[in-house]
């Protein structure tokens, strides 16, 4: 019984990560029907941003994250100016690429910068217990990561509910004609939802290399994309509430049903892609998205 | 001022000769490599040794044949899959193990790998493709990063061979018949590129094995880019890419829109997986490490390098990805960059940016660019039909349709 | 006080189209200070093209000038900036938002702070709108949605309101009722209007002059009454 209760704590504090990451995709795709396939790398670069931030530069751990948070942005914001902009936003396929693209070169350029060795990043949470009963121990780390993802959601409800910009990005997701024709500016207002996206992500990867049992490296989040892209699948891609959602039951899925069905630990990736399938079967337009999915 | 221009009248004889000249300038082309590049020659730049290897140029035709694969998918759906390296090693693992446990001969393994994998491909095909979007790519994502995962699973390990591979002796041997070893030692005695050609005492079997097995597999991609051509100039095939310009009315017209779609991803998914095998024949061993996430990727870098929905860019795209990885990890100092920047992945970053650079400037790949240089001095005039007096019937040259 | 002589919408020349397809071949056209211009037309006829064209969604040539200054090659939110509110065709309601969302939207370019007392008497005048303010806009019928979208076009205080077919896809009363309101708004407030219609009767019923397009040429134009009148016009648009 207390194990299950630790598993359903590390599958909460995993599934934290995913959906930030989870949130990062919702983003975009809420803007422009397109999937970042890059969302991972942007957000490990900006990882590792906040590491050098804070392990070089010697910033107190917290200031590094968001000054880590801001970096990444400005970097998503030029990338979408000069890389995204130039293309017609309907025409998915040169901007598939290009995030490919962006995908290997980023990726290539941390292992470039920084190599490929797994290194310590700066613990962000207090470690040790919250609670214990019996062999069931709730840490701080969990605590923590959950507090961290309520945090970033009520700030971008406020974000995109109270503010005139953000406003703009709701309407330029909802009709980007609509838009222009009350003067909205649809380039900017995408770079602004790049911007976001990217500062989220790299949070996400933040909170999940914080964790005492893990590290940094190049590669932590090319299959984390993965374990985000089914979270926002099923939470419904256009949905951050379903981002959260579909994050945590993840991360759920993960530490839970592996090992209670027996599957070994290297499936729970399989177990993330069997839902991702499921889902896109049964329900594509996932739990909370807005089914505007067009049958062929 | 024009560029002087050749003017070619397609189904006149002298056409003809010109389509002759260039295919068997192709295949001496194609003699030459195999014996040049039988691991004796290597190129010196900046103090880098880069390689002529054999068989790099034979991984590049599995390659190709993989990327060919994407480009029915590209060319009938309009989609990516993200996914071919899953099927490219699924042909690798399935022909490895018939013909390390059973003995097959290589080429009979065909008979399992393509079906198993374009049912495998038609099963995930079939509900990704029915919903407008991204959603294929997704599926294929998926697909991709699970394959290594897999084949590590403890109940698979006697077919895989687990995290170690599955080892195969190639037993492409060639024929008596063949007289290699008199090719090799004319080719050395010719002068000043002689020496690019061994040491004028014949092959090894090692190296006999390679050049027998380089054949084969060229032999193989060509009837499977046959194979595709006809596809595409089908009846089925003009259909498809009907499908693929307007589906409302393709639709109304009656066609099942998801039918036609899944099974192009099958036939994708039966190309990846006969890739698979050409790369498992010529390095002897399938393991997991060269099936994940990158080799999807890295065919997509293909696909799009060598130019989406044409038959020639897949060769290209197999070249590309076949050699810069390897030459840019074989640069090992470059005038003027510091050698710690030289010494990191740097083979994907030239691909990455690579990738972005040609959907600016050259969209369709650099077969597009390589059509653009030669119009200005080849031109292929369609064949007047006989009996349609004034009209002139323009064929469309769409990019689908055209061979080299 | 404004007087009926300034030209609000000057337009000489316009041709533009999609891509490969042009729609218009030249268009000369000019809409008066407070005055109510209606374009009838067939379909196709390139009526909803020109509405785009004048606030910029598609690339046209030709000179046109919006109280003087040029706006042939500005940006649509640049010219929403000068004055300029384009109803399209289907409404262009922002679905997922809700009602009060999109008023609001309506009034992105303004930087003033009466924005919510505009709202306010826009909710007067539709009082189903206030009714329905938090819902999602996408859930408000045919004929909510067209007021929606002419009270955020408003919300603007344009100078110049382009209305795109708004009677397409409406019952009849409804439709009635939303030229009542249009006929209303020009008395009360001045703003000058530019209507696209194949309704010609009911267009025409509130209109100063019109315009009627075949083809993207002007095939005819006049003072309202004399059009409503003219046999030709009665027989290829009114069906008479």
């Amino acid at each position: 019984m207390e194990l299950f209760i630790n598993r359903i704590f590390d599958g909460l504090s995993n599934g934290a990560t995913y959906a930030l990451l989870a949130m990062a995709l919702v983003m975009i795709f809420k803007a422009t029907t397109l999937i970042n396939f890059a969302q991972g790398e942007f957000a490990m670069f900006g990882g590792f941003i906040v590491m050098v931030l804070v392990l070089e530069q010697g910033l107190p751990v917290w200031v590094g994250v968001i000054l880590g948070m801001l970096l990444s942005a400005v970097l998503a914001a030029g990338i979408e100016r000069t890389l995204i902009r130039p293309f017609d936003p309907s025409d998915h396929l040169p901007l598939v690429i290009i995030t490919l693209g962006l995908f290997l070169a980023i990726n290539a350029i941390a292992g470039i910068v920084w190599r490929f060795d797994p290194r310590a990043f700066p613990e962000m949470f207090p470690s040790g217990n919250a609670f214990t009963w019996g062999n069931a121990s709730l840490s701080w780390y969990t605590v923590f990561t959950l507090v961290t993802i309520a945090v970033t959601a009520g700030l971008l409800t406020l974000l995109l509910n109270k503010t005139k910009t953000g406003l703009a990005f709701r309407a330029v997701s909802s009709n980007l004609e609509s838009s222009e024709l009350v003067g909205i500016k649809v380039g900017p207002t995408l770079q602004f939802g790049w911007a976001i996206a990217a500062a989220v992500g790299t949070l996400g990867v933040a909170v999940f290399v914080a964790s005492p049992v893990r590290q940094l490296e190049p590669q932590v989040m090319v299959t984390g994309l993965i374990f985000a892209v089914s979270a926002a699948a099923l939470g419904g891609l256009d949905s951050l509430g379903g981002a959260i959602v579909g994050g945590l039951a993840i991360g759920l899925v993960q530490s839970i049903l592996v090992p209670y069905l027996g599957i070994p630990s290297e499936l729970s990736l399989f177990a993330a892609v069997v839902v991702l399938m499921l889902v896109l079967l049964f329900k594509p337009a996932g739990l909370f998205g807005t089914a505007a999915v067009e049958r062929v | 001022m024009a560029a002087p221009r050749l003017v070619f009248q397609a189904g006149t004889p002298r056409y003809r000769m010109y389509r002759i000249f260039g295919f068997t300038m192709l295949a001496l082309l194609i003699i030459l490599v195999a014996f040049a590049f039988n691991d004796t020659g290597s190129i010196t730049l900046f103090d880098n040794d880069y390689k002529l290897s054999l068989t790099r140029v034979t991984k590049s035709i599995s390659f190709m044949v993989a990327i060919l694969g994407l480009q029915v998918v590209a060319g009938y759906t309009g989609q990516l899959s993200l996914g071919q390296g899953f099927f490219f090693g699924m042909g690798a693992y399935v022909s490895a193990w018939l013909v390390a446990d059973h003995g097959w001969p290589w080429f009979l393994t065909l008979a399992v790998v393509i079906p198993a994998c374009f049912l495998v491909g038609l099963l995930f095909g079939l509900p990704a493709l029915r919903i407008k979007g991204l959603y294929l790519a997704l599926v294929t994502l998926g697909l991709a990063a699970v394959f290594p995962s897999l084949i590590l699973l403890d109940v698979l390990e006697p077919y895989t061979g687990g995290a170690a591979g599955k080892q195969v002796d190639s037993d492409l041997l060639p024929p008596s018949w063949v007289p290699l070893d008199g090719i090799v030692n004319a080719l050395h005695s010719l002068p000043l590129v002689g020496g690019y050609f061994g040491e004028g005492e014949g092959l090894s079997n090692r190296e006999e094995q390679r050049v027998w097995t380089f054949f084969l597999m060229v032999v193989l991609a060509l009837v499977c880019f046959k194979m595709v051509n006809n596809l595409i100039k089908s009846r089925p095939g003009r259909a498809m890419r009907a499908v693929r310009d307007n589906e409302t009315s393709a639709a109304v017209n009656g066609m099942s829109l998801s039918y036609h779609k899944a099974m192009s991803f099958g036939v994708a998914s039966a190309l990846g997986g006969v890739g698979g095998m050409i790369y498992v024949a010529e390095l002897g061993i399938a393991s997991q490490g060269d099936f994940t996430q990158l080799i999807s990727i890295l065919f997509i870098v293909g696909l799009v390098v060598g130019g989406v929905g044409t038959l020639s860019g897949a060769v290209i795209g197999g070249l590309v990805i076949a050699f810069i990885p390897d030459w840019a990890s074989s640069t090992r100092s470059l005038p003027g960059i510091p050698e710690r920047w030289l010494q990191g992945p740097t083979g994907g970053l030239i691909l990455g940016i690579l990738l972005i650079v040609l959907t600016f400037v050259l969209p369709g790949g650099i077969i597009a660019g390589v059509r653009q240089i030669r119009a200005k001095f080849i031109r292929v005039v369609p064949q007047r039909p006989a009996s349609f007096g004034d009209a002139t019937a323009t064929t469309i040259d769409h990019p689908v349709t055209a061979t080299v | 006080m404004s007087d009926k002589n300034d030209i609000v919408l000057d337009v000489k020349d316009l041709r533009g189209g999609y891509g490969a397809i042009q729609v218009l071949h030249g268009l000369d056209f000019h809409v008066g200070d407070g005055e109510v211009v209606v374009i009838l037309g067939a379909n196709g006829a390139g009526k909803t093209t020109t509405l785009r064209a004048i606030s910029g969604m598609i690339a046209r040539t030709g000179s046109i000038t919006l109280r003087g200054e040029k706006i042939g090659t500005s940006k649509a939110p640049d010219i929403v900036r000068k004055g300029v509110a384009h109803v399209p065709q289907g409404r262009g309601t922002l679905p997922e938002l809700s009602v009060e969302d999109n008023l609001l939207v309506g009034a992105y370019i303004r930087k003033d702070n009466e924005v919510q007392s505009d709202m306010e008497q826009w909710y007067d005048v539709y009082p189903v709108l206030r009714d329905r303010k938090d819902q999602r806009a996408g859930s408000l019928s045919g004929g909510e949605q067209q007021m929606l979208a002419v009270a955020r076009a408003l919300m603007s205080r344009p100078s110049l309101l382009l209305l795109d077919e708004p009677s397409l896809g409406l019952a009849p009363i409804i439709v009635a009722e939303l030229f009542e309101r249009f006929a209303m708004i020009n008395k009360e407030t001045g703003t000058t209007m530019l209507v696209v219609e194949q309704n010609a009767q009911l267009a025409l019923g509130i209109a100063d002059r019109g315009y009627v397009l075949e083809s993207g040429t002007i095939f005819t134009e006049g003072p309202a009454d004399q059009l409503i009148n003219d046999d030709a016009i009665r027989k290829a648009y009114l069906g008479v």
